[in-house]
C-alpha cells in the first residue's frame, strides 16, 4: 500500500532504443515471411473451379427477360454445363454455390428467423422476429422468417463421361447446428404455402436437424458475395476429366441482378483456396524488414546521440541543426 | 401576546408597526447575490431580547444550518437532473431510448445497463457527499453554547439558540450567531475578536458594548435584562449594521461596533455576554457564503470539444449510411420483401422516411463512438489520483502540523499539471505573518548572525546544503530571533559606540503604540500591538535590557538593566509628551518623551528615505555605512526600519507644541494639520541606525518559486499589504531583483494626493485614469522595446490597488493585460479581495491561461474561486480558504510536489487515457461502418450485442484505469529535477489537435485491417471439411482480434508497466475469451443465438490462430514505427530524460531520506553570505505596517472606522475621565 500511494511500485520502464526497435522490427518480419509462405503454399495447393452460370443457362428467348424467365414456373429450368478439369482433384471434392451481390447480411433478413422455433418448432409460438414470414392463413409458417422462405433451390448433377457422380450432401453444416439449433422433433409445417413462395420447399416429413441445406444457408453470411457447401464428391477427379452439370436453375436472382456460380475446389489443412492470409503475412513481413533497413540507414545517416541533455528543449537553443 | 401588543404600543409613533414588521419579515424574500450588497428589505426586525415567547410570534429562523444539496425527497429527482444537465449524459440517454424502438439494431440492454450503472454511480456519490455535509452541519450545530435560561447558563448545541437568547462566549470561542454585544469583564466593556474567517485579518478587532449594558455580566443580572432591539433585515454587508436599542424607554443607536459576527472568535476576553439578532442562514457570514462555483477542468473542456467532433463524425457516418440506405431499398430485392406493408423503414416507396429511419438506426449502431465509460473511468482515475495519490503524500505532508496535502475536488488533478500563472497571496502563504527582529545596525555596525530564508536560498540555489542550527543558549522568543553576543546581556556597553546604543534600544523601548499585557515580568508580558513590527520592536528591546513594561496616557515605564553599571536594574519612566502617529504617508512616527532629569527628546522611527531628509547635515560617514547595511539588509529580504533622534531645547518644544495642539484641536483637517506641524519638529535628527525585522518566509518558498518560474510558471502576488512590504517580499522570494526593470504604478504620487486634497470626488477619478492610463502606456512602451531589442533584461510590474482600480477599467484592461503578460513578475499591492479576483479572471478570461490561486486567509476565497485551480493553505486557523479551495496543502513550498509532479502525472495520464479512450472507440465503430457498406446500409450490427456492450466495460476497462493510475514518464525525482518538464503540459503538448489527428489516423488504419483482413480471408472453406463461415464467426473473429490488439496496444503506449498492467491486459483477453467459451457454449433464452458454439467452430479451425497472429501485428506495426522514429527523431524532452536516466533506479524514495548535512552551520552561514549579491542593491527594504488602521477594507469602502487600538488603550487606562464622542 505504501508503494501504492507514494507510486513508487515496482516497474519495468520500457525506452524504445534504436537497437530495439530495429531488432523488433527485423525478428518479427523474420517470423512472418515463413508462415506466410507456408499459408501460400497450402492455398496454392488447392484446386478450385469456379463456373458461372446464371446467365448462360437462361434460354437464348429469355436472354432479355430474365426474370419473366425465372418467375415462369411452367418453362423448364434444366440446363446442363461442362467443365474441365484442369489438375489432378483428390477427394473429398467439395461443390459450393456461391451467389454475388446477395445480401444475407441485410438487418431485415439476419433478424428475420427464430431461433426457438428451429429448436422447439410449433411449441414455440412467439415468432414476431420472423416479420414478414412468420404466418400464413392464420396458421404460423414452420421454419418461418426470410432466410428459410428464401431458401436456395438450384439442384445440381454431375456426370463423368455417363457415370453420375455420386454426391454426398450429409454434414455439410457444422456439427454444433445440426445438434443443438435445429430440433430433431421439429418438422416443416405451412411452409413456402403462401401466396407467394420464395425458394425451395421442404419435405415435411424430414425433421429440421436433418434438412441440412437449410442449416447451411441459415448460417448468414458475413459479406454479399459468398459460397455455401453444397455437397461433396468423394471420388479424385483427374485432370481433363470432362464433367457435366445437369442442374435446376430455380432460384432467381435475376430480379436484383445477382450472380451464381458454381464451385468445385479440394480442402487444404487451411481450407479453401484463399491466397490473402498468405500474401498478408509475407507483405507484412517484407514491410517489415524493409523498414528495418530504412530504419539503419536512418540511424547511419542521421544518428541522433542517445539521451543527450543538449537535445532537450530548453537546451535546444545554442545547438545548430 | 402580550409582547407583541406591547411592541405596537412602544412603536407607535415610528411610523412602522412590529406587525407589519413581522409580516414583511416572514414575506421578505431572501434572495442573495454573492458579492453585493442586495437591497435590504424594506422594514425592520423587531428583537425582544431575553423573551422566547414574544419572539416566537415573529418566526424567526433557527438557528441550524443546512448547506447540503438535497433532502430526501428531492434527492432522487434533483440529482437525476443535475446528472442529465451534462451534455453526456443527455446523450446516451437519447441512445438509450433508441435503442428500445425498433429502428434499433442492438438490443436496449446494451446502452440501457451501462448508463444505469453510471447514473448509479453518480448518484451514490452525490449522496455520500451531502451526507458528509450533512454530518459536517450537524457537527456545527451541536456546538455547545451557554445560553441563559432560568437565571443559568445553560449548556445547549448551536442549533437550539432562538433570535433574543441570551448566550454566553467564552474565550477563543466561536460566536454562534450574529449577536448584540452586551458587555464583558473588560473594563470599558470592550472585547477582542478575531475576524480572520471573514476578512482574512488576523490582527484583534476590538468591540465595544453601550455603556448601558456593560453591568450585565453575572446571569442573575442578565436575567433582569428586557431590551428590545429594532434593527434591518439580514442582509450580506458585513461592516454595516443599523438599529436601535430600546431598553428602559430609552433608545440607543446601535453601530456595528456592537455587533459580533458568526464565524469570528473571542480572543484575549474572558467571556462576553451577547443577545442573538440573526441566526442560522441569516447571519451575516451565511448570508455572504457563495455556492461553490463547480469548476471543470481546461482539460475536460477540451475533451468536450473533442466529444463534439466525434459527435460531427458520427452524424457525417449516419448520413452516408442513411443516404446508402435510401438509394439502397428497392422491391428488386424481393427476398428481403420490402413492400408497401412492411413498417416505414422497409418501405421502398417513401425513401426519405427509410433513410430518416436509418439515420436514427445508425446512431444507435455507432453509439460506442462516444464511450460511457470515458467519463466513469477518468473520474474513477481522478478519484484515485486525488485520494491515494495526492491525499497520501509523503512529499506533501508537513510534519510539523500534522497536516497531509488534501484534494477536495478530483474535477481538477489535470489542471494541475498545465498552470502557467500562480496568484499568491503573501501573508499565511508566502510568509508566516511572523515578524522576527532578526539584525541591527547601531552606529555603523551590523549585529546579527543569523542567516536569513533568502540567503539560506541563495546558498542552497548554489549547491550548498545549509541547515540553520540554533545555538541552544540563544534566547528565542516570538518577534525575536537575534543572535550576536556583542549586545546581549549589557555587553554592548563595551562595543565602540554605547551611547549610541543606549539610545538604540530606547528608540526601540519608547517610540511606538503597543500595550503590555498581563504580569510585567518579561518571561509572562504580553505586547498588544496593531502590527507585529512592532512587537517584535519592543520584545527585541526588552531582550537588550529595556523592558517596557507599563502604560500610562502619559507615562512609559522601561525597566532598564546595565545601564549605568552592569547588572544594575532599574524602573525608569518616561513622559510621554507628544505621539506623531504613523501614517502612509509620513511612513515615520515620532514620540516626544522627558526623561527624569528632564531631557526632551524626539524619538522616530521610520523609512530610510523620509528619515535621510530629515537628518542633521553631520556624520556623512554613518549615513553612507548605515545606507550601505540598510541596502544588504533589503537585498537580504528584511524589512527595515531607520531609527533617529533629538534632543529638543525646552523652548523650541515650547513653541512647537503650541502649534501641536492648536493643530490637534482644529476640526477642519486635523490630520492635515498634525502631519504639518509634525514636519517642523522632525528635523536635524541624529541617525542612531536601522532596525531588520526578518518577515518570516514560510519554508523553502524561494526555492520552490524559483523552481516553479523554471517550470514556466509565472507568479503573481497580490496581497493587501502595503507597496513597500509587498515590494520586499517579492525581493525575499527572489521574485523580483535588482536586475530586473520595475515598473510601479502608485498612486502614492505627490500629484494624485494634490488631487485628492482638493477632495473632489470626480476630478479624482478622472485624474486618476489619465494618469493610470499614461503610466500603463508608458510603460508598455518601455516593455516593448526591451522586448524588441531582444536584451535578457526581466520586467517587473508592481501596481497598486487604487491605481488597478481604474487599471481593470474595460478601456485599459487591453493595455493592462498585455503589460502584464510580458513581465516575469507582478505585484499587486493594496488589492482588496474583490481586485484580487478581477485580476485573477483578466488572466483567466483575457489571456485564456490556466490560472491557479494560492492563499490562507478569507480574504483570498474570492481569488481561490476566481481561478481555474484555488489552493488553500491549511493547518492553519482559518478554515475559509481551505473551504473554498480545490485543494489544499500546508506549505507553499508543496506547490512543486503538487504541480510539477501530480499536476504533471495527473496531466499525462489523462491525456493518454482519453485519446486512448478515443482511439479504441473510433477504431471499434469504424469497424462497424466499414461493414455497413456491406449490408445494404442496413444497419445490422458487425458484432453480438453483448460483444458490443462489454466491449467498453470489461475487456478493456481495467488496463486503462491502470494506465491512468500508473503511468509515469519520469519518476517524481526528476520531475523536479527538471521542472521544465512542466512547459509540456502548459503548451497542451500531449491533447493537440495533432496528436488526436495522429490517434485517428491510427483507428482508421487499424479498423481498416480488422475488417478487410478478417473478412477478405474468410471467403473461402475454412477447415479441412470444406465447411464455411456465418457472418457470427467471422464477427467472432474480428472481434478478438480487436480486444487483443487494444489491449497490446496500450502497453505499447505505457511508460511504466507494472505488474497491474500485466495483470489487467492479460485478464482483459483471458476475460474475452472465458466470456465467449461460457457465452457460446450455453443457450440463453433469447430469440436469437447467433454466437452459439461459435468460438469452438472458430477455434477448431487453423485459420483463427493464423489470423489472430496476423492482424495483432498488421495492425500494431504501423503504431511501432511512428512510436520509434517520434522518440528518434522528433523526441519530446521526457523522452530525452528518460534516456539520460534510463539506467538509474527510481529515486524517489531517496528523497524522503535525503536531509543529511555536510555543513557545520559556521561553515554554511560562512557559505551563505559569500552568496551574497556582490553589488550593493539600491533596494533597502522598509516595510513597516502602520498601527491603528482597523480594516484596510472598511475605510476603503467608506465605512466607519472603528476606534484605533492606541485610543482605546489610551481610553481605557483613564478610566476616569468621561466618555467622549468618539471622533469619526
Amino acid at each position: 500500500m505504501y508503494q501504492f500511494t507514494q507510486q513508487s511500485l515496482p516497474a519495468c520502464k520500457p525506452v524504445l532504443t534504436p537497437t530495439s526497435v530495429i531488432s523488433t522490427l527485423f525478428l518479427m518480419g523474420i517470423f512472418c515471411i515463413p508462415i506466410g509462405l507456408l499459408s501460400l503454399h497450402a492455398s496454392l495447393s488447392v484446386v478450385e473451379i469456379v463456373e458461372r452460370y446464371d446467365s448462360e443457362c437462361v434460354p437464348h428467348q429469355f436472354r432479355l427477360n430474365k426474370v419473366a424467365y425465372i418467375k415462369d414456373s411452367l418453362i423448364p429450368k434444366n440446363c446442363s454445363r461442362y467443365l474441365k478439369v484442369p489438375k489432378y482433384m483428390k477427394a473429398p471434392i467439395y461443390i459450393y454455390y456461391q451467389l454475388d451481390n446477395y445480401y444475407q447480411n441485410h438487418r431485415r433478413y439476419v433478424k428475420s428467423r427464430s431461433d426457438k422455433q428451429l429448436r422447439y418448432g410449433l411449441q414455440y409460438n412467439d415468432t414476431r422476429s420472423c416479420i414478414p414470414e412468420e404466418s400464413n392463413d392464420g396458421l404460423p409458417i414452420v421454419p418461418c422468417g426470410l432466410i428459410s422462405w428464401s431458401l436456395f433451390n438450384d439442384t445440381h448433377s454431375f456426370f463423368r463421361g455417363t457415370d453420375e457422380l455420386r454426391i454426398n450432401r450429409k454434414n455439410i453444416a457444422w456439427k454444433s447446428d445440426r445438434d443443438h439449433k435445429f430440433g430433431k422433433h421439429v418438422f416443416p409445417f405451412n411452409f413456402q404455402n403462401g401466396t407467394l413462395i420464395g425458394g425451395a420447399m421442404l419435405d415435411p416429413n424430414v425433421p429440421l436437424s436433418d434438412q441440412e441445406d437449410l442449416i447451411v444457408w441459415m448460417r448468414t453470411a458475413a459479406l454479399p458475395s459468398f459460397r455455401k457447401l453444397y455437397g461433396k464428391i468423394e471420388e479424385d477427379l483427374e485432370a481433363n476429366d470432362v464433367i457435366s452439370i445437369y442442374l435446376l436453375n430455380n432460384y432467381n436472382t435475376y430480379s436484383f441482378g445477382g450472380r451464381k456460380k458454381l464451385v468445385l475446389s479440394t480442402a487444404s489443412w487451411l481450407g479453401g483456396r484463399n491466397n490473402f492470409l498468405g500474401m498478408a503475412y509475407i507483405a507484412i513481413g517484407s514491410c517489415l524488414i524493409v523498414l528495418a533497413l530504412v530504419f539503419i540507414l536512418l540511424h547511419v545517416k542521421n544518428p541522433r546521440p542517445y539521451g543527450d541533455a543538449m537535445y532537450v528543449s530548453w537546451n535546444w537553443k545554442g545547438i545548430p541543426n | 401576546m402580550a409582547g407583541w401588543r406591547g411592541s405596537r404600543s412602544r412603536l407607535g409613533g415610528g411610523g412602522d408597526t412590529g406587525g407589519m414588521a413581522m409580516t414583511e419579515h416572514v414575506s421578505s424574500s431572501r434572495t442573495v447575490r454573492l458579492g453585493r450588497v442586495q437591497p435590504q428589505a424594506p422594514g425592520h426586525r423587531t428583537v425582544f431580547c431575553n423573551d422566547r415567547e414574544a419572539n416566537a410570534l415573529a418566526k424567526f429562523k433557527g438557528n441550524s444550518v443546512s448547506t447540503t444539496k438535497y433532502d430526501v425527497l428531492t434527492f432522487l429527482p434533483k440529482g437525476l437532473f443535475e446528472q442529465f444537465r451534462r451534455v453526456a449524459n443527455l446523450y446516451f440517454l437519447m441512445i438509450s431510448i433508441l435503442s428500445c424502438t425498433p429502428v434499433s439494431p442492438v438490443s436496449p440492454i446494451t446502452n440501457v445497463l451501462p448508463l444505469s450503472l453510471v447514473l448509479l454511480v453518480s448518484l451514490i456519490k452525490e449522496a455520500w457527499e451531502d451526507w458528509k455535509r450533512f454530518q459536517n452541519d450537524m457537527a456545527i450545530n451541536n456546538t455547545p453554547v451557554d445560553v441563559l435560561l432560568d437565571q443559568k447558563w445553560i449548556s445547549v448545541p448551536w442549533k437550539k439558540l432562538q433570535v433574543g437568547d441570551i448566550i454566553r462566549v467564552k474565550q477563543d470561542g466561536y460566536f454562534p450567531a450574529d449577536l448584540l454585544f452586551l458587555a464583558s469583564p473588560n473594563p470599558d466593556g470592550v472585547c477582542y475578536t478575531e475576524t480572520a474567517n471573514l476578512d482574512g485579518e488576523t490582527n484583534l478587532k476590538i468591540r465595544k458594548a453601550l455603556e448601558k449594558t456593560w453591568d450585565y455580566v453575572t446571569p442573575e443580572r442578565v436575567s433582569e435584562f428586557k431590551g428590545e432591539v429594532q434593527c434591518e433585515q439580514p442582509n450580506n454587508s458585513l461592516y454595516t449594521f443599523t438599529g436601535n436599542l430600546i431598553i428602559q424607554n430609552q433608545t440607543l443607536p446601535l453601530s456595528p461596533n456592537q455587533i459580533l459576527l458568526r464565524g469570528c472568535s473571542l480572543r484575549n476576553t474572558e467571556f462576553i455576554v451577547g443577545a442573538v439578532i440573526f441566526t442560522g442562514h441569516e447571519t451575516k457570514v451565511m448570508m455572504n457564503a457563495m455556492k461553490i462555483p463547480s469548476k471543470r477542468s481546461t482539460l475536460e473542456k477540451k475533451l468536450d470539444k473533442l466529444i463534439l467532433t466525434l459527435f460531427c463524425v458520427l452524424f457525417c457516418m449516419c448520413l452516408l449510411g442513411a443516404v446508402g440506405s435510401g438509394i439502397f431499398i428497392n422491391r428488386k430485392y424481393y427476398y428481403l420483401e420490402f413492400s408497401k406493408n412492411s413498417d416505414a423503414q422497409s418501405n421502398p416507396d417513401n425513401r426519405f422516411a427509410v433513410a430518416a429511419l436509418t439515420m436514427f438506426t445508425l446512431i444507435t449502431l455507432y453509439s460506442p463512438i462516444i464511450p460511457i465509460s470515458l467519463y466513469v473511468s477518468v473520474e474513477m482515475i481522478k478519484f484515485i489520483q486525488s485520494t491515494q495519490f495526492i491525499n497520501n503524500d509523503l512529499h506533501m505532508y508537513h510534519f510539523e502540523s500534522n497536516t497531509p496535502a488534501l484534494a477536495r475536488t478530483s474535477n481538477l488533478n489535470e489542471e494541475l499539471g498545465q498552470v502557467e500563472y500562480i496568484f499568491s497571496d503573501k501573508t499565511g502563504t508566502l510568509t508566516r505573518n511572523l515578524m522576527e527582529f532578526f539584525k541591527c545596525s547601531i552606529g555603523g555596525e551590523i549585529y546579527g548572525t543569523g542567516i536569513s530564508e533568502i540567503e539560506i536560498g541563495t546558498a542552497q540555489r548554489n549547491g550548498m546544503k545549509v541547515e540553520v542550527q540554533k545555538s541552544s543558549d540563544v534566547t528565542h522568543e516570538k518577534g525575536f530571533n537575534f543572535d550576536d553576543a556583542r549586545l546581549m546581556r549589557g555587553a554592548w556597553r563595551n562595543e565602540p559606540n554605547p551611547d549610541l546604543c543606549k539610545e538604540f534600544f530606547r528608540c526601540l523601548a519608547i517610540c511606538h503604540t503597543v500595550l503590555p499585557e498581563g504580569e510585567d515580568s518579561p518571561e509572562k508580558i504580553r505586547y498588544q500591538a496593531a502590527s507585529p513590527d512592532e512587537a517584535a520592536l519592543v520584545t527585541a528591546a526588552k531582550n537588550f535590557g529595556f523592558f517596557f513594561f507599563k502604560r500610562t496616557p502619559t507615562t512609559i515605564y522601561v525597566r532598564e538593566s546595565h545601564v549605568e553599571r552592569m547588572g544594575k536594574v532599574e524602573d525608569v519612566p518616561y513622559e510621554i509628551l507628544n505621539v506623531l502617529e504613523f501614517n502612509s504617508t509620513r511612513k515615520r512616527q515620532s514620540v516626544v518623551c522627558r526623561y527624569s532629569n528632564g531631557r526632551l527628546v524626539l524619538y522616530c522611527k521610520g523609512a530610510d528615505t523620509v528619515i535621510y531628509e530629515r537628518l542633521a547635515d553631520r556624520d556623512n560617514e554613518l549615513k553612507r555605512t548605515s545606507r550601505e547595511h540598510l541596502e544588504e539588509f533589503g537585498a537580504a529580504g528584511l524589512r527595515t526600519l531607520c531609527l533617529a533622534y533629538r534632543d529638543l531645547s525646552s523652548e523650541v518644544y515650547e513653541s512647537w507644541n503650541e502649534k501641536y495642539i492648536q493643530a490637534k484641536s482644529s476640526l477642519r483637517d486635523r490630520e492635515k494639520k498634525l502631519d504639518e506641524v509634525a514636519e517642523l519638529i522632525e528635523k536635524e535628527l541624529v541617525l542612531i541606525g536601522c532596525t531588520a525585522i526578518e518577515d518570516k518566509l514560510q519554508e523553502g518558498v524561494p526555492t520552490c518559486i524559483e523552481t516553479l518560474s523554471k517550470a514556466g510558471i509565472k507568479i503573481w502576488v497580490l496581497t493587501g499589504d502595503k507597496m513597500e512590504t509587498a515590494i520586499n517580499i517579492a525581493y525575499a522570494c527572489k521574485l523580483i531583483n535588482n536586475s530586473m526593470k520595475q515598473f510601479i504604478i502608485s498612486s502614492e504620487t505627490d500629484a494624485v494626493r494634490e488631487v485628492e486634497d482638493r477632495g473632489d470626488q470626480v476630478e479624482l477619478a478622472r485624474f486618476m485614469k489619465e494618469n493610470v492610463k499614461n503610466e500603463l502606456k508608458r510603460c508598455y512602451e518601455e516593455a516593448l522595446q526591451y522586448l524588441r531589442t531582444g536584451s535578457e533584461t526581466k520586467l517587473a510590474l508592481v501596481i497598486d490597488g487604487k491605481c488597478l482600480m481604474y487599471a481593470l477599467d474595460p478601456s485599459l484592461r487591453v493595455m493592462l493585460l498585455n503589460l502584464s503578460l510580458n513581465c516575469n513578475a507582478v505585484v499587486c499591492c493594496r488589492v482588496s479581495p474583490l481586485q484580487k479576483a478581477q485580476v485573477t479572471s483578466l488572466v483567466k478570461k483575457g489571456a485564456k491561461r490556466i490560472t491557479l490561486s494560492i492563499g490562507d486567509g478569507a480574504n483570498d476565497v474570492s481569488m481561490i474561486q476566481a481561478a481555474h485551480v484555488g489552493v488553500g493553505i491549511s493547518g492553519q486557523e482559518g478554515m475559509q480558504a481551505v473551504m473554498a479551495s480545490d485543494f489544499a496543502i500546508a506549505q507553499f513550498r508543496f506547490l512543486t510536489d503538487l504541480l510539477l509532479v501530480h499536476g504533471r502525472w495527473s496531466y499525462l495520464r489523462i491525456c493518454k487515457v482519453v485519446t486512448y479512450f478515443f482511439y479504441k472507440n473510433l477504431m471499434f465503430t469504424l469497424t462497424q461502418f466499414w461493414f455497413t457498406f456491406h449490408t445494404g446500409f442496413s444497419g445490422q450490427r458487425f458484432y453480438d450485442d453483448w460483444f458490443q456492450s462489454l466491449y467498453n466495460v470489461i475487456f478493456t476497462a481495467l488496463p486503462v484505469i491502470v494506465l491512468g493510475i500508473f503511468e509515469k514518464d519520469v519518476s517524481a525525482s526528476l520531475s523536479k529535477k527538471y521542472p521544465e518538464l512542466y512547459k509540456e503540459g502548459i503548451r497542451n503538448t500531449f491533447f493537440k489537435w495533432r496528436v488526436i489527428a495522429i490517434w485517428a489516423f491510427f483507428a482508421i488504419y487499424q479498423s481498416l485491417v480488422f475488417y478487410h483482413f478478417v473478412t477478405a480471408s474468410s471467403i473461402t472453406g475454412m477447415n479441412k471439411a470444406g465447411k464455411m463461415f456465418g457472418l457470427w464467426d467471422v464477427s467472432t473473429m474480428a472481434f478478438t482480434c480487436v480486444v487483443v490488439t487494444v489491449n497490446l496496444r496500450l502497453l505499447m503506449m505505457s511508460n511504466t508497466i507494472t505488474r497491474w498492467h500485466h495483470v489487467t491486459v492479460g485478464g482483459s483477453i483471458l476475460a474475452w475469451f472465458i466470456f465467449v467459451f461460457i457465452y457460446s457454449g450455453i443457450v440463453l433464452p433469447k430469440d436469437q443465438e447467433n454466437i452459439y458454439f461459435v468460438i469452438y467452430v472458430l477455434m477448431s479451425t487453423i485459420y483463427f490462430y493464423l489470423t489472430l497472429l496476423l492482424v495483432p501485428i498488421a495492425a500494431l506495426f504501423c503504431d511501432f514505427i511512428y512510436q520509434g522514429a517520434q522518440r528518434w527523431f522528433f523526441p519530446y524532452d521526457y523522452q530525452i530524460v528518460q534516456e539520460i536516466h534510463r539506467h538509474e533506479p527510481d529515486a524517489s524514495k531517496v528523497g524522503l531520506l535525503e536531509i543529511g548535512n555536510q555543513l557545520t552551520p559556521d561553515e554554511a552561514r560562512r557559505y551563505a553570505i559569500m552568496q551574497l549579491p556582490g553589488e550593493k542593491s539600491k533596494h533597502t527594504g522598509f516595510a513597516f505596517d502602520s498601527p491603528g488602521y482597523e480594516s484596510f477594507f472598511a475605510s476603503q469602502a467608506g465605512v466607519f472606522v472603528p476606534q484605533k487600538a492606541w485610543d482605546v488603550a489610551r481610553r481605557a487606562s483613564m478610566k476616569s475621565r468621561p466618555k467622549t464622542s468618539r471622533k469619526n
